[in-house]
Order: structure tokens, then sequence, then C-alpha cells
């Protein structure tokens, strides 16, 4: 191999002042093997993420199964114009962003302050006893716990209302029939399910926090509060922006198999979202555009936030993500 | 290893990862089919008389299975391979070919031949649908034969005739006045209903079942506020109904409350000028809602009626905390039968649906078409299927003295022999019954003639001795009460309403029914629970009607005007 031969002074010894001055493809062709091995993976996400992203072109069809791609007939916008003609469909959009966002703005903050108190636990044995406790919950799946919350809430001799009734007199609420009530119960129920696993990751940080910062600390006279304040809170802020920067991705999911173990027509005004919408219209009608055209529509708008958030974080804490 | 030899040993790794991930990718695409020869055999013969009673070398018919979570297997059986495909096979000379199966929960059968026919995977021979639209998309994908004109070639009389019973099941799967597909028949007044009431609780109060809907308040405030089992009134479900999926549906249901103000909600009805109209938009469901409305704050129906399911109010009625149960006639077997292992001498008695002031009652009627059987374009030896099915209906779907299937359908699974012969049955089985082998054939339940098990029924309610098979399995199988049952289903056999749409999904249907059914549970439940006061249903139809309903009735009267003629 000749030509290799005559690359072989630049070596690795090669730097981005040097790039400067080299053909496009200098260093695909002197580094090949490194790019080789990148080559499988590379084939791997074509394969299965770039090029199912073709079958997109189905929001703007008429998608028929057996008429396949080519075949179906073309609409242009009109699956995205009856998402935004029916006449749910704001207050469908607005449950949807309603959901998210207290679920959203709840799971970044619990887990947060829940990861700081547990932190502070001195015996070992306790903080995991609690950390895998509240972890739990994450594993059970909504069909079981749609079940359990449905009895644990139920005005007749549920558990909930039965001490709401016994200890403090109030009269039974109907969680899951009352549409704001049943917004109060799906955000609180998810937060409950989902604080342990995002506690996790916020004492993985807190693993991380140099020691000699808290005894500096000490030694300078700063009590247990202060030294929260100014050394665990700052050293968290990175990972919570990281948290809450993929969070923002899910904005317009409530979370499809929470709300459908759980929803009914008394709580349709209050509790149908998107995904729900989609399903009924959709999947249960066999209409794959209109499907896609809202996981497209979904998509864009997630996409949108995500990089405005990047963008934030990196203007206003001066935070790289990636 | 110079560096030299070092980039050649990195060149081959690489070209060898590549390679093994190439072929690792493409190795499941393209797998010979090896039945070619067998069926090479068959087809040289076909020209004669392709139709055998049993074909040697056997053919082979692939389906597809959705497995019912219920159902349960032999040790090492799976629906694949079990007791009815080697029954198929030495009999028959049929090997059923398995494409694939699923558990068929939330539609999950649906899903998957919905995914196979987008990702233009191999069809099955034989589909069995039960889902209405994917069966229309099925046929539309121009996949699936002209099943009608094979039926009328090769299908059996036993199977013609129970086919012969009402014309009209054919309609669902005409297209172009092609009959696409075979209507899956199902016993009649299947899912017919009427009220199961405790009648130890009538016979302590002295109380006679309820003819009215007045007199049936009585019992319900009687059952309420003066149980005879000593429950206290907020314990007592005097009647167990719930909305969560319909306002008609199959156990616990309520829409014979509305029958009593002359409509069906949810179903197309015949109107008085001979269209058929959307009975949810009848002016009778206003009454049925206010009534309904006045019953929970009552307390005669749950509290939490719109979050019932059909399951969940059997609950109730089993606890033995219920009085009233709306349902079916078999339910005299499940779920009712297990009330008396929680409540010593509770029994369920079958009563008719009760009337309304001038005596107007209706109930959803049951159309005996429980599915629709898909015969593939491709298919290569359709006579098989026939071969298959027919054997079934002439020995099976109403068994006689001497027939394969006299004691049940599998030896060791449903039923097993004693010492001397006599069939057991049920915990007495070895090993615990199978409750339903009939799903291990290709078409769910083997074979049903409609009218058998009602005539078998009717037979025993005259207090004829059981002798038929069929005769034999209602008393071994089904509840005390069941043959009862079937005769006041028969008595009221005049209020029984069926759909009267049966055809594919129009137009309008596809993009707007969705957000109607939305609005129109939304409305009937707000009212029910005093969200909003009664006069909320004349917006509701106003808005039904200008939100596409209207384009709805019409297309579904140019339909009905089609297959009327």
């Amino acid at each position: 191999m000749p030509q290799q031969q005559t690359l072989q002074p630049d070596d690795t010894s090669g730097t981005v002042v040097k790039l400067k001055g080299k053909p496009l493809f200098y260093y695909l062709i002197k580094q090949w093997p490194f790019h080789l091995m990148v080559l499988p993976s590379l084939v791997f996400l074509i394969i299965f993420a770039y090029l199912p992203m073709g079958g997109l072109v189905m929001a703007f069809q008429d998608y028929k199964p057996w008429l396949g791609l080519t075949g179906s007939e073309w609409v242009g916008f009109d699956q995205f114009r009856y998402l935004f003609e029916r006449e749910d469909s704001l207050q469908v959009i607005w449950n949807t962003l309603i959901i998210a966002i207290f679920k959203m703005v709840l799971n970044l903050f619990a887990p947060f302050v829940f990861a700081i108190l547990l932190n502070e636990i001195r015996k070992q044995l306790v903080k995991r006893f609690v950390q895998t406790l509240v972890y739990l919950p994450h594993f059970l799946s909504w069909v079981i716990l749609g079940g359990i919350l449905t009895d644990l809430l139920s005005t007749e001799g549920g558990l909930v209302n039965r001490l709401l009734t016994g200890v403090f007199g109030i009269q039974p609420i109907f969680f899951l029939g009352n549409g704001d009530w049943f917004r109060f119960t799906v955000i609180l129920s998810d937060v409950w399910k989902e604080f342990g696993f995002g506690t996790v990751v916020f004492l993985a940080a807190l693993a991380n926090v140099n020691p000699s910062l808290y005894e500096a600390a000490e030694v300078d006279g700063a009590s247990r509060w202060k030294q929260t304040l100014h050394i665990t809170v700052p050293s968290m802020i990175p990972i919570a922006i990281v948290v809450g920067t993929l969070a923002l991705g899910n904005v317009l999911n409530a979370g499809f198999d929470q709300i459908f173990n759980l929803y009914n027509s008394l709580v349709y005004a209050k509790g149908d979202i998107i995904d729900t919408f989609v399903y009924r219209t959709a999947i249960l009608n066999g209409e794959m555009g209109f499907g896609t055209a809202i996981g497209l529509f979904k998509s864009v708008i997630s996409f949108i936030l995500v990089v405005i958030s990047y963008r934030l974080a990196y203007k206003l804490a001066n935070y790289r993500i990636f | 290893m110079n560096t030299k030899s070092k980039k050649r040993f990195a060149f081959t790794l690489c070209m060898l990862l590549i390679v093994s991930a190439i072929v690792g990718c493409s190795n499941s695409g393209n797998k010979a089919e090896p039945s070619n020869t067998a069926n090479g055999n068959a087809a040289a013969s076909n020209e004669e008389n392709p139709y055998k009673e049993k074909y040697d070398p056997p053919v082979t018919i692939s389906t597809a299975w959705g497995v019912d979570p219920a159902l349960t297997f032999r040790e090492g059986e799976t629906i694949e391979n079990n007791v009815a495909t080697k029954w198929a096979l030495d009999t028959l000379g049929i090997k059923v070919d398995s494409l694939w199966s699923v558990t068929d929960t939330n539609g999950a059968f649906a899903t998957k031949m919905r995914l196979a026919m987008s990702s233009g995977q191999k069809m099955p021979d034989i589909a069995v649908v039960n889902d209405k639209l994917l069966a229309q998309d099925l046929i539309d994908s121009g996949m699936f034969q002209d099943a009608g004109a094979l039926f009328d070639k090769y299908a059996g009389e036993k199977w013609k005739e129970a086919m012969n019973l009402d014309p009209g099941v054919w309609n669902a799967y005409v297209n172009d006045g092609k009959r696409m597909g075979i209507p899956l028949l199902d016993y009649a007044y299947n899912s017919d209903y009427l009220l199961w009431i405790r009648q130890d609780w009538l016979d302590k109060l002295n109380l006679q079942a309820p003819k009215t809907i007045a007199e049936l308040e009585a019992v319900m405030e009687a059952f309420k506020n003066n149980n005879p089992q000593g429950l206290a009134p907020d314990k007592v479900v005097p009647l167990s109904v719930g909305f969560k999926t319909s306002m008609s549906t199959w156990m616990g249901d309520p829409s014979w409350v509305f029958g009593a103000y002359g409509t069906l909600p949810s179903q197309w009805n015949l109107a008085a000028d001979g269209t058929l109209e959307y009975g949810s938009t009848n002016a009778g469901i206003k009454q049925g809602l206010i009534k309904l409305k006045e019953w929970r704050d009552k307390g005669y129906i749950p509290q939490e009626a719109a979050l019932w399911d059909e399951n969940k109010t059997s609950e109730p009625a089993v606890a033995g905390t219920a009085g009233i149960i709306p349902g079916p006639y078999w339910m005299s077997g499940w779920p009712l039968l297990d009330t008396a292992k929680n409540v010593e001498g509770a029994v369920w008695k079958p009563y008719a649906i009760p009337t309304g002031e001038d005596g107007t009652a209706m109930r959803h009627g049951t159309h005996f078409v429980n599915g629709v059987i898909l015969i593939n374009k491709d298919m290569k030896n359709p006579e098989a299927f026939f071969t298959y099915e027919n054997y079934l209906f002439d020995n099976l779907a109403d068994p006689q003295e001497g027939s394969p299937f006299e004691l049940g359908a599998f030896e060791g699974y449903d039923y097993a022999l004693d010492a001397s012969g006599n069939p057991l049955y049920l915990d007495d089985v070895p090993g615990g019954a199978i409750t339903a082998p009939l799903r291990y054939f290709i078409v769910r339940d083997g074979a049903r003639i409609p009218d058998a098990q009602f005539k078998a029924l009717l037979n025993l309610a005259e207090g004829k001795e059981a002798t038929t098979y069929r005769e034999k399995e209602v008393v071994a199988q089904y509840g005390p009460e069941t043959a009862l049952a079937a005769t006041v289903v028969m008595q009221q056999e005049d209020i029984s309403k069926k759909d009267m749409f049966v055809g594919p999904s129009t137009k309008t249907m596809k993009s707007r029914m969705d957000y109607l059914k939305k609005i129109e549970a939304q409305t009937f439940n707000e009212i029910i629970y005093g969200a909003k006061p009664a006069e909320a249903f004349d917006e509701f139809v106003k808005s039904w009607k200008s939100s596409g309903g209207d384009d709805i009735t019409k297309e579904v009267n140019e339909w009905y005007s089609n297959v009327a003629k």
C-alpha cells in the first residue's frame, strides 16, 4: 500500500491547524480502520432510525396498508387540518399541556428535594432502604396501578375516602369522576410513581460532589444549611438542567397508559389527552395517516422546545449538555 | 506485528464485523417455502374433484391465532400444536400451519394483523376476524377472495342450513355484490338479556318480581332499605349496572331503561317512517337519563357506575351484595353460579325486562354473527378448509349419538371417561378440564348452529330428558337456571331489536364517529351525575346532527335502502 506509506509522516501529531490545509477525506483515508469500526453502528442507525423516518410521508397521505407508501393517495395537509378542525382539539391539546407541564415540574422538583433530604441521612442502611422503597413503584405498570387506584379512591368504601370522612369529616371526593380532581389525581399519582427514579439520578450527582468543598466550608464555619444552599444545590444544578431539558421533549406526552387506565367519559372535558385521542381515532380505526400526522406534530413541537431549552441552558447557566 | 500487518489485521476484523452484520440482517428475510412438492401432487389431482373427505398426502392450511388469555393448554401443547391440530392431520389429512399467534388482550390480534398487512408479511390462508373495521380493511386490501362462491360450491348441507336461518348475515361482508367473507355463526340470543334477580330476597320480602319500571323501583327500594340479608343500605347495590364502555353492552347493561321509553342507545333502530335512526338521539333517551339520575341519587345503581365495566358489575352480584343484574341467559353458569359460595342460600332467577308505563319495552338483540372467515386469494386448497369445517358442522355443531364428538370435544380435555365408560366433566376430569378446547379449532368454537343451543334449552325447559350432546352439555356445564332463562328470553322475543346497520363504516363515520361518541358518552354521564341539567340532551342532539350526524344518517340510510331491496 504505497499511498499509506506517503501519509505516514504526519501520523498522530495531526492537529487542527494541519487539518485546515488537508483535503476533506484526508483523515478518513488516514484513519480508515477506525472509521470502518464505526460503520456497523452507523449502518444500524441508518436502518433503524433514519430509514423509518421515510414513513413520515404517511402524515400527508390517506394511507392504506395494502397500497403502501407509494400507492396511497396524497392528501397534503388534510390530516393536520382535521386535527385542528375537531371541536375538541384545542381542549385536548390544552389538557395535555396542563397535565404534562405539572408532571414535568413536579417530577423535577420532588426528586431534587428528596435527594437532598435523603443524602443527609447518616445511617446507610436506612438510606438505601428508603431509596429502594420509593424507587419500586417505578416498575409497576399502570394497568395494575390503575386498578389499585380505582379501588383506593372509590367513593364507596375506598380507603382514601374513608380516611377523609372518618378523620377529617369531609364529604367523599369523587377523584376519578370530577375533572379537576382527576387532573390532580393523575399528576400526583404520576409523581408518586416516578420521583423515586429521579431521586436515584440526583443521588448519583450528589455522590460526585467533591468532599473537600464541604471540609473547606466547615473550616469557614458554614452551618449544615449553608453548606446545602451553597455547595449541594449549585452542584446539582447542571444535572437538573439535563433532566429538565430532556423532560421538555415530553411536553406533549401526558402519559398515555396512565390516563387510558384511569379515565372515563365523565372526565373527557379535562382528562382527554392527545394520546388517548389518537388511540381512539387513529389506532382503533386504523387511520395510520392521521396517527402519523399527530406523531409528527408532537415531534416537531418537542424538537423546537428541546433546542430552545438547550440554548437557554447554555446562555443562562453556561452549561452544555452535548 | 509490524504496522502493516496490524493494519491488515484491523481491516480483516472490520470486514468480518460488517459481513456478519449484513448476513445477520438478511438471513430472516427469504426463507424458502418447503411445502412446494406436497402441494404439487394435490394440484395434479385437483382437476377432477379437489374436495375430499380426507387428503392424502396431507394438505396445508395456514392461519394466525389470537389466543384468548383464559384459554388453557395441556402440558407441552400450544395453540400451534395440540390435540386439535393432531386430530385434523389424522382424521382429515389437513396440516394446520400457524404463521403466528398472539395473546389476544386489548385487541392485540387486530393490531398484529394490521401490522402484518402493512409490512407486507404473508397473510394466512384462513383469517378469522371479529373486529369489524379490520375485516373491512382486509377485504378492501384485495388479498382475500370471493368466499361466497366457494361456500356455494363446497359447503355441506348442515352449514348451509345454519347460514340460511338468516340470509342477512352476509350483508356486512358484501363488496361489489361479492360475498367476500363467510360470516362466523354464533348462538342466537347470546347477548339478548333479561334481569337476574335474587329470588331469596324477593321471597323473604314477600315481593313479586317486577313487571314495570315502577314496580322495579319498589323492589329496589326494599332491597336497599329493608335488606333481607341484613346489609346496611349503603352496602347494597340494588341494581348493578355500569356505563364505562357504553350505554349498551353485554352484562350490567343499562340500555333497557331507555327501552322502556321507546329507544335503544348506541345502535341504529328502525324509525316509524321506515328509515334508520341513531338510537342515542331519540327523545326517549332524555327520559331514560332522568330516570337513571334519579336512581343514582337514590342509590339504586352504583355511585361509580361511570367507572364500572361489565366485569365490575358482576363483582357485587357474585359477592352477594347486589339484588338485580341485567345480562344474558347464560349468566346462571358464569358468573352467578359463584354467588352461592359466598352467601348461603343465594338464588338467582331470570325475569323479563320490565316495561314502561304504556307497556313499551325494548332490549338490544343479538346478531348471530360473531366475526368473519376470510379466505386468502392465494390459498392453494380452499376446498380443504371446507372439508374441515363441514366435518365440524356435521359432527360437532349438534352431535347426535354415534358422533365422534358425542361426549365432548376431546377426551382428556373437556371430558374424561371413568372405568365404566361414563363421561366425567369439569373438576372430575383428571388434571382439571380444559374449559374450551373448541377454541383450538381454526374457526373459533369449531362450528355453531345459531338455534342449536336454544332448541336444546327449550326442550329441557319443557321437562324433556337430556338426550343429545348439546342438551347434556347445557345440563352439565351451564348454570341451573339456564333453561328457564331461555324461555324468558323467548317470551320477550318481540322486544328484541337488533342494530339495523351492519355495513362497513361510512366515510363520515370514519372521520366523525369518535367525536360524536365522545360527546354522547360525556353528555349522558354528566346528566346522570347531575353535572348538567337534562336539557343538555337537546343541545347534544343539535350538535350531534350538525357535527356530522346528519351526514352519517344519510349514508346509513343509503346503505339500508340498498340491502333492504
